[in-house]
């Protein structure tokens, strides 16, 4: 039951979509709607995957500083966290040197020393950011309650992971600006904020202070008498007070009973006239009594209460109705003749009243929309995303038996994605469609709770979650941008960054130009286009497609698919099948297709068959995963192999342009090793989890970090003069086959480039290969 | 005399009858009313009577000026709600407007709450009381020129500095639930004022008081935070509050203390967010009262407002230490205090969001920053010839007692030994090493720096000797303590 009541301030879990994980706000007001339903206004919470990239790397950096408290930390904090980041400011952030010697550093959570990694990741699951964001929700979508705790330099994340539903968060963020504060005051130091400390006075130094200056005694407890002589003396003051009421006109008609009368002259007013009395009559009770009753008659105290007529009690009533308490502006509308104190007084005695209190039992019915807590029972109806068994055994492997590959496949998505097991009560779907991924009961609770899988690296989530496309319904989806750290491949090194154009600098500084020309990062997944023939036929038909070395060259700039596709099916609509067989074999859906690239150790087998005269220095493919058995075979040498076996595409991966983190990374490592832009090979930075097909069709599951570097072409000089030579046949014929020898292998140097395409030139020429993602 | 038993503190109180028709305006949480429903609650608990009642001077603006900037004092007296416009631009800079707003007699305000801490310090320097009230300061947020959070004067950092002329250290506790920024930054660089806070820290106004904050300067660790969360409720407030205040006394033996007594750390209160009862927090001011030091207690913070003067109320019966009945007396607001009429309040039933785990990584935490004090701070080391005191000191308490027994017949200050010893002492080591700091008061010698130099001798014999006692325990893992980590 206890369970079930969320009151306000407690922090909640939030359905606001089936699929995505929770949302986690916390109860700010829960407002009855007219129809009976319960609202609940909510702050939000954000996690880091819903942060803009650039953010997470200053909340890390923030991290980072609180850990040490460096002056450079220090300076970091401030030049971090205050300025406001849009993707160009992290930037140049991250060129600030200061910042650029904090790199070096690992950038972790504090506290996570001696935490295994599979703990590290869980606690990044852990870890929300504030946010002054408020929204309204209903509370039905409540879905059960968590902690949210400011994290604690002292507490270890473990207590986190160890507790369920516990969150934490160091920062605030700004949804609307995109901004990450550290939501910390400052002590400021300086003479304009400290004050000047008084010294001990001297020996024989005289304290100018006087206590008499300064205060006026109006009550000692040295004064002789008993309690019961002053309890005495009050009700003798009291007595007066009420005989003096009943001597006062104006008082008799406002209270006509001798009850009313004694009440009113027990109001602490005259008590405390009594004791001050007491006091200047020196604790003498008969002079006290005395000036009781000076020659003038009784002394009447009243205080505001009693000095109110009807009449104005009415119009202070009224006036409190129209203006609210707004006393300077009843007293001028209203009671001009009344001072600013005597209507404070007043209204601190009127809340005393009946009339007062019947007020607040109107207000009492207004404010009954306002909740301070509601019931909500367990939500139990089944999540669309469970897998009912018949289509757990249905549905699924069809889909994925459509692969040359399927048994294989079938294999994987049957285990759970994160924890990997294979027998669970529920399963449910998870991630985007095609890839197929199931989560088992418990890995799915944590998913919708914590935002995450158990187990990093397994499938890399955050590609999941890219994939995904837009987000839950109303919500910002420009917060969903993946991230994901790029390690150091450098042999024991492996530090992580979260900027690719960190991880060039470190390797151009830590590692220097040992590296050789090669930058160490990777592309998301590498692939190339093996055309099909429907396509072969489609760059044939199509004007669109006209200018293969335009789009050779410049891979990047989008193809126009619909006008393609429109044009192709109109050329084809003319043709037979036969001539159409004629023009090349037609695929079987007709969409471009994409090829996982070659192992690094088939390339490299083929370089070295193909390229000797030119060996590109390379660090050898199995310092990082091994060697590929497959490429080792083939380093007998035929001429080419053949690339890995087609697979249906059920996998298109959008076609990319390198980001700006990626150009910077290559510029930051050919002026860090001194020499021009390496004309040859490039490998890309990235990092996607890749699934890379073998020859045989078992389906490995590598994650990015472990995927082969990739390699794209740069033309120099003499490749473009090269190609200039070759016929424009020839040029695509390399480019579709990029293993194969190119017939006019005698141009002295050249390769051609292609979109999604790579290409290897025989004889002397250097073999080049051309991938993007 | 027979009215006051010997155990009983000489009370000093601190009380103006215009304090409670200040207003703050409409829908300002801040309401000095609370102080006028406590007067009157004291007077119907016939607690009045046993005290010295005094109405304090209105602090001129060369007091206030101690502390704060001339401009901004010279600010606060000219505004006023009808030419505000005029002052736009100050406005903006002295942060006075919003939460701080101007209202009619907001410089007299100031004054009376000044006046009546400047005054209770004065009074505390010429030892005519051991403990002074003034509910109507503690504004323990006001900056040097700047208000912030309903505090324009802080009359806490004032009375400190008064009582800085007598007594070489002073300690200020605040256990509002907001931090006492800005008596902590006042003294953030000084090593004579050690301030204490025990607040809630996190997405909370004012934002600072984080574990961190230690201090800079020469008064590195000598800022002591304790950053709570929701729900502190008596048992894990008391856990947490008795062991930091007797290791603060056992390392920076004050020879005066303030305690701001904040009310909004009550349950219920309308800008707080802790579990606190009445009992829970008058039990702060019965702990630091047994410290027997000079004290000065202080108001603060507190929106629920009836909790706020039951609250005051009860911790002025702790510090007369009186008993007073949990039936509220008959008084001019005593409807208030509906639907019960009782002193005591009940905890809610908020999840107290402290981990006993969190509360001890807390206090160890802390414990290390105080290992870094030295000892007797911001007293010279220089050779001071032996003298009577520190025979006296190096002898047992009884003999202590004995020998200054004609002496306290001069001086009335002696009788708080007694009552100390008589009172339910915890052993939580606060106790033991009250006879170091106390050693120098009863010698009715103002003189601090007299005081300081006896203070800092006997440690140096009680260290020297090798004694078994808390203070040179303390000294030892002083030396070998790593760097904070």
């Amino acid at each position: 039951m206890a369970a079930n009541m969320y009151r306000v301030g407690d922090c909640v879990y939030f359905e606001t979509s089936s699929t995505s994980p929770y949302q986690i706000r916390r109860i700010e007001e829960l407002n009855k709607t007219p129809s009976g339903n319960v609202e609940a206004k909510v702050m939000c919470f954000y996690r880091r995957r819903d942060l803009p990239n650039p953010l997470i790397q200053l909340a890390d950096k923030h991290q980072m500083a609180q850990s040490e408290d460096s002056p450079i930390a220090m300076k970091l904090k401030k030049i971090c966290l205050k300025t406001p980041v849009g993707e160009e400011q992290a930037a140049q952030a991250v060129l600030d040197p200061a910042l650029a010697a904090m790199e070096e550093e690992s950038s972790e959570l504090p506290g996570t020393d001696g935490l295994a990694p599979k703990q590290r990741h869980q606690a990044k699951h852990r870890e929300l950011f504030l946010s002054r964001h408020v929204e309204t929700l209903p509370a039905t979508h409540i879905r059960g309650k968590c902690t949210v705790t400011l994290l604690n330099e002292t507490e270890s994340l473990l207590s986190y992971l160890n507790k369920d539903d516990a969150f934490f968060y160091c920062l605030v963020f700004d949804p609307s600006q995109k901004t990450l504060l550290a939501d910390k005051g400052e002590i400021r130091v300086g003479s304009r904020y400290q004050t000047e400390v008084t010294n001990l006075l001297k020996d024989g130094e005289e304290d100018v202070r006087n206590s008499e200056e300064l205060e006026t005694l109006v009550w000692t407890p040295e004064h002789g008498l008993t309690d019961r002589q002053i309890d005495q003396f009050l009700v003798v003051s009291r007595s007066v007070g009420t005989f003096a009421r009943a001597l006062d006109c104006s008082s008799s008609v406002k209270q006509p009973s001798l009850h009313m009368s004694a009440a009113a002259a027990s109001r602490d007013i005259t008590l405390f006239h009594a004791m001050d009395t007491l006091h200047k009559s020196g604790y003498s009770i008969e002079s006290a009594l005395s000036s009781l009753v000076p020659a003038s008659g009784p002394v009447l105290c009243r205080d505001e209460m009693e000095e109110w007529s009807a009449s104005e009690a009415n119009l202070f009533e009224e006036a409190l109705d129209k203006y609210g308490k707004d006393f300077a502006d009843i007293r001028q509308d209203f009671l001009p003749w009344k001072t600013l104190k005597n209507l404070v007084e007043y209204y601190y005695m009127w809340k005393t009243t009946d009339r007062y209190v019947q007020q607040k039992r109107v207000k009492a019915v207004e404010a009954e929309s306002k909740l301070k807590q509601v019931y909500i029972p367990n939500y139990n109806k089944p999540n669309p995303a469970l897998i009912t068994s018949n289509s757990s055994s249905g549905k699924a492997p069809a889909v994925l038996n459509g692969g040359t590959n399927g048994t294989a496949t079938v294999t994987a998505a049957q285990l759970c994605a994160s924890c990997q097991v294979t027998n669970s009560n529920q399963w449910y779907t998870w991630g985007p469609q095609h890839l197929q991924y199931r989560l088992c009961g418990t890995c799915w609770q944590y998913w919708k709770k914590y935002g995450g899988l158990k187990t990093a690296g397994v499938f890399g989530e955050t590609e999941v979650e890219a994939a995904k496309g837009p987000r839950g319904e109303g919500e910002d989806t420009a917060l969903s941008v993946s991230h994901r750290p790029h390690r150091c491949t450098v042999l024991n090194c492996a530090k992580e960054f979260k900027l690719r154009a960190h991880l060039a600098r470190h390797v151009a500084t830590a590692h220097g130009s040992g590296e050789g020309a090669r930058p160490v990062m990777k592309t998301r997944a590498a692939f190339y286009l093996r055309a099909s023939p429907f396509t072969r036929l489609a760059r044939r038909l199509t004007r669109a497609l006209r200018r293969p070395r335009h789009y050779a060259r410049s891979p990047f700039s989008p193809i126009n698919l619909t006008q393609v596709k429109h044009e192709c099916s109109a050329a084809m609509a003319g043709l037979g099948a036969a001539e159409l067989r004629a023009a090349g074999a037609a695929g079987a859906d007709g969409s471009l297709m994409y090829e996982r690239v070659l192992s690094r150790a088939e390339i490299e087998a083929r370089r070295a068959e193909a390229a000797p005269a030119q060996p590109l220095k390379r660090r050898a493919y199995d310092d990082i995963n091994g060697l590929d058995t497959t490429g080792g075979a083939r380093e007998g040498g035929e001429c080419a192999a053949p690339p890995p076996a087609k697979r249906p595409n059920k996998h298109p991966a959008p076609m990319q342009r390198p980001s700006r983190e990626q150009y910077a990374a290559m510029c930051a490592r050919a002026q860090a090793t001194g020499q021009p832009l390496p004309a040859h090979v490039f490998t890309h930075v990235n990092g996607k989890p890749t699934n890379i097909s073998g020859r045989g069709g078992r389906r490995h599951v590598i994650s990015w970090m472990d995927a082969p570097d990739d390699l794209y072409f740069r033309a120099n000089e003499t490749a473009k003069m090269a190609r200039r030579s070759l016929s424009c046949g020839e040029l695509r014929r390399g480019a579709r086959a990029p293993w194969r020898a190119l017939r006019g292998g005698a141009v002295a140097g050249g390769g051609a480039g292609g979109a999604a395409g790579g290409k290897a030139l025989g004889g002397a020429a250097p073999l080049q290969l051309v991938i993007l993602d | 005399m027979a009215m006051q038993p010997h155990s009983k503190k000489r009370v000093c109180y601190y009380y103006d009858s215009d304090i409670g028709n200040y207003y703050y305006g409409q829908g300002h949480p801040m309401k000095p009313h609370r102080i006028r429903m406590t007067h009157n609650l004291l007077l119907n608990y016939g607690l009045y009577r046993k005290m010295e009642i005094y109405r304090p001077h209105k602090a001129t603006a060369d007091e206030m000026t101690k502390f704060h900037s001339d401009d901004y004092i010279r600010f606060l007296r000219s505004i006023r709600p009808d030419n505000m416009s005029e002052y736009n631009k100050q406005m903006q800079r002295f942060n006075v407007g919003e939460d701080c707003p101007v209202f009619d007699g907001l410089y007299e305000f100031c004054q009376l709450s000044a006046g009546g801490s400047v005054a209770a310090a004065v009074k505390l320097n010429k030892q005519a009381s051991e403990i002074c009230i003034n509910w109507g300061g503690g504004l323990h947020h006001a900056k040097k020129s700047e208000a912030s959070g309903f505090c324009y004067v802080n009359d806490i950092v004032l009375g400190i500095l008064e009582l800085l002329k007598y007594h070489q250290r002073v300690l200020y506790i605040d256990i509002d639930v907001h931090h006492g920024d800005g008596v902590e930054e006042a003294f953030y660089t000084t090593d004579r004022v050690m301030t204490v806070s025990f607040h809630k820290y996190g997405e909370y106004f004012p934002g600072t008081g984080d574990l961190r904050d230690i201090g800079a300067g020469k008064g590195k660790y000598y800022a002591v935070n304790i950053p709570l969360r929701d729900g502190m409720d008596d048992e894990s407030y008391e856990s947490i509050f008795v062991p930091i205040i007797s290791k603060v006394m056992e390392t920076f033996q004050p020879s005066a203390v303030v305690l701001q007594c904040g009310a909004d750390s009550l349950t219920g209160d309308r800008l707080g967010c802790f579990n606190l009862t009445v009992r829970g927090h008058g039990r702060c001011v019965e702990l630091v009262k047994r410290f027997g030091l000079p004290f000065l207690l202080v108001g603060g913070g507190g929106y629920t407002i009836r909790n706020v003067s039951r609250c005051w109320t009860y911790e002025t019966s702790v510090a007369l230490g009186v008993e007073i009945a949990n039936e509220l007396p008959y008084n001019d607001y005593f409807e208030y205090f509906g639907p019960d009429f009782k002193l005591h309040i009940s905890p809610s039933n908020m999840s107290n969001q402290n981990t006993p785990e969190y509360l001890e990584k807390i206090k160890n935490r802390l414990f290390e920053n105080l290992r870094m004090l030295p000892h007797a701070p911001g007293v010279q080391v220089q050779a001071i010839p032996e003298d009577a005191v520190n025979d006296e000191s190096e002898d047992e308490d009884k003999v202590d007692k004995d020998e200054r027994l004609p002496q306290s017949e001069k001086d009335k200050r002696i009788t708080g030994d007694g009552e100390l010893s008589d009172s339910e002492d915890e052993g939580e080591g606060g106790r033991r090493d009250n006879r170091s700091y106390r050693t120098p008061q009863p010698r009715k010698r103002p003189r601090l720096d007299k005081d300081g130099s006896t203070i800092k001798d006997e440690i140096k014999t009680e260290d020297s000797k090798d004694d078994v006692k808390n203070i040179s325990s303390v000294e030892e893992p002083k030396k070998e303590l790593p760097p904070n980590p």
